[in-house]
């Protein structure tokens, strides 16, 4: 023993950290504890006072989106700075930045759950959720973009009046695909992680309709370990296919731009690329939503300062995942030797958008190095500022992509310069309504944690004894 | 340890089963192996989470699950190929821009997506089916220490139907030192779903099943009824005769004077002094020659000209069996008027001039080709005409 | 924490090591011999044999690098279950020095005047930019140039010897001492080394392999390269624990738990550099501009068409179908086979996209290429036997030994 330190016996609380990490689950010592903690919320027959201000406001918002669609329906999408030759304006912008930020949730709950990454648990369901919103907002931009959204089933392959069938060489299609699939997915994951919980909150019901309605969408699950070997076998394999699946919408998405053959957009790195940046940005949207919700819900020893940490960490990373892909494509422009790619970078960090890109650069690249210090990393005010860089950095990267590359084609005499209608921003903006209104109504009522799974990473899930099959050496 | 619910075992026929509740892990897992070692078969471990090492200690086997997922992710590909195959190469085909009507690179994306999808929704539906939900109504809710095992208890159940239970059962779980023992006595109703219940949810079903008949059933009939619109589009807009009167402009007239600035054809002004070289005619009369500098480069470019805009019609050799004289046979073989044999006397005779006018300003079905090729480039296809032709 | 912590021994496989060394040393000298001298009997400026030793260069340069990017990322994530394995990484990585002499022979090529009104170099043709993309490849080179070129390869390997250095190092001190402020050490350091890693491997991708056909390029060739390395050198660390296993290493500390785990990053990784294959092969075919696709142009064509199937079919159908079940991962033979072919179609891969670059017409494989690949692979053997047979196979004072030993699949 003596020539193996005990590592608790080392003064460097660094050290501490790094190999023995403090606790995933903080002052909650039994099971009943986190039940208690996640539950009560729902059952709390009223909200704190600052729900109610956010969910005034999210309505509003969700009201000026209403307002917004109705006015393109009944105008046209002439209503929009869409036009040669920036055709794709900020729909597409407003598309890809929510898919993106709905990329975190299913690689958190799959990703690192292949990783055995138990930090996920007290952030996963949440993240989940709020996929399933941000791919509800970003699903809503191409349909309303098509201009006549009644035939919008065109898109699927159904028959139709015509008698044609959808065009599946188009990359829009693959969205198509791509998108429904990962809603679908992301749903099925969510639910079906959350079926354990809505049976602690059926059962921990007051009233006969909650007992009805959280009894019906825990569908009769009772905890058996019969049940539960093949639940966690399914959810294995969810998470096995729903991470390579990850990977796919935002490399289709990706192919919307990079099949074609703007300068700018056709580049190889473009799927891997456009990856790492959702992972940045939902990670990133995943703080920003946390941060408030752990001190308005009092999760603090659920969502500790740990996965605070960590969270950073992989934003540091894939941020520089990022400023990789940038500067790939910036060398590449060069050294292919096509002088519109190289215009076309050129004309990206000193054209007329130059302010956008420099917005992206500092947003996503410059300012997540702050992470590099241990004290930036646990300052709460500094990481919550930076998550909000960071979306807007994203958003702007998105923005630069799409209108740097069409501003200035191959056709000089069509330069124009792109500016968003006062209705384009009120459609963004009325956007994070709905997001923020679906998300508020989730933390009312569904359990915010994955109670189950946070139980499973406490010390005393673990037996201590010799039992079935845990026989090693 | 407290003794709850009925203990007495003569009545079996309506006893359920029988709980034991622990707090730890430990203490499940402990009486999971002793109640294998045993040897009971109908029993089983209610958890808040699953207690990993408990598979072992009851002797699940492995779920065939995964393979049923392996299966249907193979069928979601392959229908994703063949729904592709079927809508885009074989009953509808795309053919644009001198594409392959199939080629595989463009269809993989979608083919990967509809095997994630069979295979999550399969992974999915077989956790449901194979665990037999949804199942609302089971008689372990009735007992009291069961509202906990989706909290912080751990509840084992060994079912009366085992062949083994018996007053021994009681005994074996006393041994293992639970919380509670208690005893569920089988349910009065079966928790089968009512008949009202049943028929309510046939109607339901069959109605839903309405709009689609309804959908199916206009694909399949023809109607001599104009189509609904629900939404109008520009498909029935309102059209107005030349001299009719308007109540949307303000002179009360549907006909609009021609936007100021425009020229007549024949105006002086955009034909200017080479009045032969723009129309073909002068002072009345066919121009008897070609007005430019005839060159080998301007005979090459007649030629070149005439493979571009006739051919398709009068074909290479101006035969007038082009390839869309040739279509159109076969479209329109009642009504379709041919393209003229450019190799006739009666063309042959006619005067520059006149070849020139034809091209710019259209004969017969021939249109119009004065916006598509330049004035010289026309003189170039008269001089081909008359002489290499 | 109050438990007794479970101390483990070293575990030094003397006997075992200096036997695959020998062996190694020995195919190496016959393999090379035979390489030189069949490419000396085909009479075409040693060409063919450049690009086999190239090929074979390339094909142990990602053992070593990817055993790099392995032990970092292993670092940074502070990862459990790979403990046990770490140390035949830190072997591999511990030839990096070695890699750089061997890359002291491809300065023949680059410097070498033969051949260049044919080909304008015998590997490099920007060397000597001649025939129809001479102007393109002109503007390039400020940075296609021979000096700049090899300035940046001792660059890189400066870089790579000097973090393989110290990270096998403050692991073996470890087994000394004990001391747990190494593994802190070396997770933060871990971050930067990988960022300068990721940089400096994307280019030497670009130079080594890419620039063989000047006038293409691909943004995501980098990231290319790494998937195949990181594939790489999962398949070799199967290979390599159980070749000691089987000599009597290692027995209780690698278990069926680790080959599991290796087998998961193997069928995660064979699914990464398909995605990475497909997607750069989807855009290029999709885009359709000659520049770009004149590179798969020849690939797709006779006679090469063959060779391009085994890419997508043997690279990924077969080793994804092979691996997937959790059954085979975890019977340590059939893992071993699937990593002796995945390692197998790695070196196809790499031969297909340099050798259509320089033989548009022909397929020119045959004794050379398997001599050469033999050759450097037996001298690779060489210096990772020569570095197991000094330490400990084990890092057995590693702080996380115990959660590794720990952990189950299910």
């Amino acid at each position: 023993m003596a020539k193996y330190a005990n590592v608790n016996e080392l003064s460097d609380s660094q050290l501490d950290n790094l190999l023995e990490p403090p606790a995933l689950v903080q002052n909650a010592e039994t099971f009943h504890d986190i039940t208690e903690s996640v539950c009560s919320i729902a059952e709390a027959d009223r909200m704190p006072r600052s729900w109610y201000v956010l969910f005034t406001l999210a309505l509003c918002f969700l009201g000026v989106l209403g307002a917004m669609i109705f006015h393109l329906f009944t105008t046209g999408v002439g209503v929009w700075g869409n036009n040669q030759p920036v055709a794709w304006g900020f729909p597409i912008v407003n598309f890809v930045f929510w898919v993106g930020i709905g990329h975190a949730g299913t690689l958190i709950s799959a990703v690192l759950y292949l990783f055995r990454q138990g930090w996920r648990t007290g952030i996963n369901r949440f993240s989940e959720a709020m996929t399933i919103f941000a791919v509800c907002c970003a699903g809503l931009f191409p349909a309303i973009h098509v201009g006549r959204v009644w035939v919008i089933y065109w898109v699927f392959p159904i028959p139709n009046q015509m008698d044609m069938w959808p065009n599946f060489r188009s990359p829009l299609l693959w969205d198509v695909f791509a998108v429904g699939t990962y809603f679908t997915v992301s749903l099925l994951f969510w639910y079906m992680g959350m079926v354990p919980d809505l049976a602690t909150q059926r059962d921990r019901a007051k009233t006969k309709l909650r007992q009805f309605l959280y009894g019906i969408f825990a569908l009769g699950w009772n905890g058996s370990n019969r049940h539960w070997h093949r639940y966690e076998r399914a959810y294995l394999l969810l998470a096995a296919l729903a991470t390579p699946l990850v990977l796919s919408v935002h490399s289709v998405v990706s192919f919307d731009f990079a099949v074609a053959q703007i300068p700018g957009w056709h580049t190889t790195i473009f799927p891997p690329y456009f990856v790492a940046g959702a992972i940045f940005s939902g990670f990133a949207m995943v703080l920003t939503l946390s941060i408030p919700a752990r001190a308005l819900f009092g999760f603090k020893h659920i969502i500790t300062m740990r996965h605070i940490e960590l969270m950073c960490k992989v934003i540091m990373c894939t941020g520089m995942l990022v400023g990789y892909a940038y500067a790939m494509e910036f060398f590449m422009a060069w050294y292919s030797g096509n002088r519109y790619e190289g215009f076309t970078f050129v004309n990206r960090a000193f054209g007329p958008y130059a302010w956008a890109y420099w917005t992206m650069v500092s947003c996503n690249v410059i300012s997540p190095q702050i992470f590099w210090f241990k004290r930036a990393r646990r300052c709460i005010p500094l990481i919550f500022v930076i998550s909000i860089f960071v979306n807007i950095g994203m958003w702007f990267e998105r923005f630069v992509i799409t209108v740097t590359s069409l501003n200035r084609d191959f056709l000089p005499s069509s330069w124009n310069y792109f500016s968003p209608t006062i209705v384009d921003i009120l459609t963004l903006a009325g956007s994070f309504g709905l997001f923020f209104t679906l998300f508020l109504l989730f933390c009312r009522w569904l359990p915010q944690v994955a109670i189950s799974e946070v139980k499973n990473v406490m010390p005393s899930a673990h037996p201590h004894g010799n039992h079935g099959e845990v026989n090693h050496d | 340890m407290a003794i709850t619910g009925r203990l007495t075992m003569t009545n079996q026929t309506s006893i359920h089963g029988i709980l034991a509740e622990f707090d730890s892990v430990d203490g499940i897992l402990h009486a999971a192996e002793k109640v294998k070692q045993e040897g009971y078969r109908k029993w089983d471990c209610h958890t808040p989470f699953p207690v990993h090492g408990l598979d072992g200690a009851m002797g699940i086997r492995q779920t065939r699950l995964p393979w049923l997922v392996l299966v249907m992710g193979f069928a979601g590909c392959s229908g994703g190929i063949l729904l592709q195959w079927w809508t885009n190469a074989h009953d509808y085909v795309f053919r644009i821009s001198g594409k392959p009507d199939w080629s595989l690179p463009a269809n993989i994306p979608v083919a990967f997506e509809m095997t994630i999808l069979f295979a999550a929704l399969t992974a999915f539906f077989s956790m449901w089916i194979l665990n037999g939900f949804p199942r609302w109504y089971s008689p372990l809710f009735r007992a009291k220490c069961f509202t906990r095992a989706t909290d912080d208890r751990f509840v084992l159940a060994i079912d009366a139907r085992d062949d083994l239970f018996g007053e021994e059962t009681r005994k074996l779980l006393e041994s293992l030192s639970p919380n509670t023992i208690e005893m569920i006595e089988a349910p009065i109703e079966d928790g089968k779903i009512p008949l009202r219940l049943k028929g309510m949810l046939g109607i339901a079903l069959t109605l839903l099943l309405l709009p689609p008949a309804m959908i199916a059933n206009a694909r399949f009939t023809k109607s001599t009824q104009p189509r609904v619109h629900i939404v109008p589009n520009m498909d029935t807009q309102v059209t107005h005769r030349g001299q009719e009167a308007s109540d949307f402009f303000a002179d009360g007239q549907a006909m609009r004077l021609p936007i100021s600035g425009t020229y007549a054809q024949e105006d002086d002004r955009l034909i200017g002094e080479q009045v032969g070289f723009w129309t073909g005619k002068e002072n009345g009369a066919y121009l008897s020659s070609i007005p430019m500098d005839v060159t080998p480069e301007f005979e090459d470019r007649g030629r070149a000209r005439f493979g571009i805009y006739c051919s398709a019609c009068h074909a290479v050799n101006g035969s007038g069996q082009g390839t869309v004289h040739l279509r159109a046979q076969e479209l329109l073989s009642k009504t379709w008027v041919g393209p003229t044999d450019l190799r006739t006397d009666a063309i042959k005779q006619q005067a520059p001039g006149q070849l020139f006018e034809s091209i710019s300003n259209g004969i017969r079905n021939m249109p119009s080709y004065s916006s598509q090729i330049p004035a010289a480039d026309r003189w170039a296809i008269v001089q081909y005409l008359k002489e290499s032709l | 924490m109050n438990h007794t912590a479970p101390t483990y021994s070293a575990d030094f496989a003397t006997a075992a090591a200096s036997r695959l060394s020998r062996a190694g040393f020995l195919c190496g000298v016959v393999g090379l011999a035979v390489a030189i001298g069949l490419g000396l009997a085909e009479g075409d400026h040693m060409r063919h044999f450049w690009l086999s030793y190239l090929i074979a260069f390339a094909f142990v340069l990602t053992l070593g690098v990817g055993g790099l990017f392995f032990v970092l990322i292993q670092h940074i994530t502070g990862a459990k279950w790979s403990v046990t394995v770490r140390r035949q990484a830190e072997f591999a990585i511990g030839t990096i020095p070695f890699l750089a002499f061997l890359a002291l022979p491809l300065l023949v090529p680059l410097f070498s005047h033969e051949g260049v009104e044919e080909f304008g170099g015998l590997l490099w043709s920007w060397v000597h930019p001649h025939g129809d993309h001479a102007a393109l490849i002109t503007s390039k080179v400020p940075f296609l140039n021979v000096n700049f070129f090899v300035g940046r390869f001792v660059g890189y390997f400066l870089i790579w010897s000097l973090m393989a250095r110290y990270f096998k190092n403050a692991s073996i001190e470890q087994d000394k001492t004990g001391e747990h402020e190494l593994t802190v050490r070396m997770r933060t350091r871990s971050a930067l080394c990988l960022i300068v890693l990721a940089l400096t491997y994307s280019f030497a991708a670009f130079d080594l392999l890419m620039s063989t056909d000047p006038a293409w390029f691909s943004t995501i060739f980098g990231v290319y390269l790494f998937g195949a390395s990181f594939l790489a050198i999962h398949c070799f660390l199967v290979l390599s624990t159980l070749y000691y296993q089987r000599q009597g290493h290692l027995k209780k500390m690698v278990t069926i738990e680790h080959y599991h785990d290796l087998g998961k990053l193997m069928l995660a990784f064979t699914i990464f550099w398909a995605y990475i294959a497909f997607s750069q092969y989807m855009l290029y075919w999709y885009g359709n501009i000659p520049e770009e696709t004149a590179w798969y142009l020849i690939r797709i064509t006779s006679p090469w068409t063959n060779w391009s199937w085994i890419e997508p079919i043997g690279h990924f159908f077969i080793p994804f179908l092979g691996i997937l079940s959790r059954h085979i991962k975890r019977k340590p033979p059939l893992l071993g086979f699937w990593a002796f072919y995945i390692l197998v179609v790695h070196y196809i891969d790499l031969y297909w996209l340099v050798a259509p670059n320089l033989y548009p017409d022909t397929v020119p494989f045959n004794g050379v290429e398997v001599f050469a690949l033999i050759g450097v692979v037996g001298l690779f053997l060489w210096k990772y036997g020569q570095q197991a047979k000094q330490h400990s196979l084990l890092a057995h004072r590693d702080p996380l030994i115990s959660d590794c030993l720990a952990f189950q699949n299910y």
